[in-house]
């Protein structure tokens, strides 16, 4: 019997390059044939375990695509990828939330916007106030000096004539 | 007269393509579950597999017209969800392998013997420790490698049909396996 087969050789075999002196060995050698098919059993039970792992996930999303679409056409493109991202309650919800607040918003500008006549008055009020504060030749706190600068200059005038 | 019989043989194997994309809903019920397999165990993310799946059929619906017939429908869905989990891996690949880690953890759980009543509590941990092993190599494995990996041993595609898949020559795609499986044994080694 022929050398057992090394780790490479096994490596090898399994990933397709087949040699025949791995072929022939094979055929004699029960460690050998024991080893691989121990590293076959492996890979089976792993790709068994990403089946079962995928299968509790891969049944829905048809279902959801084929619910979502026409029997026609299943993935037509965006349109039928947005059905499927914004679930009809949603959409719903979004469209009802977008009408109530293009309702609410001209009211509240309107009401926004309109004076009261509370305010007008006010602003009257304010305006001529602000009127009278220009038209002021001293601003109104200096306004008894004024007077009290008057009667004095007018006094003096007085002791001036007659003193005359 | 053989040039002749080739061609014939291509245009059949064409319209036989253009016969299956034609009924595209029988594609995507007959392909996404193998789509889906592919995505999730390449970047092991329930949502981004689904997401990645969903855009391969679209991909592949609006490239329908295209399609020649040069390979199977499957190996040609499955070229683009292999271009998609490359995209999708280099795009977040921080995000994709935090992920990965943590994901692979709760694998094993699952798994064809694991369930069989017959075996013994004993072979039941080790095989769920081998497996286990498997899903951690396989992670770890640069991003052709593991993409040849799936392919093989979790699709059962031969290797030319991998080949066409990825655009790799077929051997290349034996290297790529060959150091794939050199990796993978050695993380059971650790484990036996």
């Amino acid at each position: 019997m022929t050398r057992h087969l090394s780790s490479v050789e096994i490596s090898e075999w399994v990933a397709g390059a087949r040699s025949r002196r791995s072929e022939d060995h094979l055929h004699e050698c029960a460690e050998c044939r024991g080893e691989l098919a121990r590293l076959q059993e492996t890979l089976s039970d792993f790709r068994a375990s990403v089946r079962e792992w995928s299968a509790q996930g891969a049944a829905a999303p048809i279902l959801k695509v084929r619910d979502r679409t026409s029997a026609a056409s299943v993935v037509p493109g965006f349109k039928e990828l947005h059905r499927a991202y914004f679930p009809p309650r949603l959409r719903w919800a979004l469209i009802a939330a977008a009408i109530v607040l293009l309702a609410v918003i001209p009211i509240y500008r309107a009401n926004r916007l309109q004076p009261t006549p509370d305010s007008s008055l006010d602003d009257a009020v304010l305006l001529e106030q602000i009127d009278e504060g220009v038209s002021r030749s001293v601003p109104a706190p200096m306004e008894p000096l004024t007077t009290l600068v008057s009667e004095g200059s007018t006094a003096a005038v007085n002791r001036t004539q007659q003193k005359k | 007269m053989e040039p002749v019989a080739a061609s014939g043989y291509l245009t059949a194997s064409f319209d036989n393509a253009a016969i299956e994309l034609d009924d595209f809903d029988a594609v995507v019920r007959l392909h996404w579950p193998a789509v889906f397999r592919f995505a999730l165990a390449s970047v092991r993310d329930r949502d981004a597999a689904q997401t990645l799946t969903q855009d391969c059929f679209v991909h592949a619906w609006k490239a329908r017209a295209g399609f020649r017939g040069s390979s199977t429908v499957k190996t040609w869905i499955m070229r683009i969800a292999v271009n998609l989990v490359r995209d999708h891996a280099r795009n977040r690949r921080l995000r994709f392998w935090r992920r990965a880690t943590r994901e692979a953890l709760d694998i094993s759980a699952a798994g064809g013997r694991l369930h069989d009543g017959t075996i013994s509590a004993e072979q039941r941990v080790l095989i769920g420790e081998k497996v286990r092993a498997v899903w951690a190599a396989s992670g770890s494995l640069p991003e052709r490698q593991r993409t040849v990996f799936l392919l093989r041993f979790v699709e059962d595609m031969d290797l030319l049909d991998i080949a066409t898949a990825t655009g790799l020559k077929e051997g290349t795609v034996k290297m790529h396996l060959f150091r794939a499986l050199q990796s993978v044994r050695e993380r059971l080694g650790e484990h036996k």
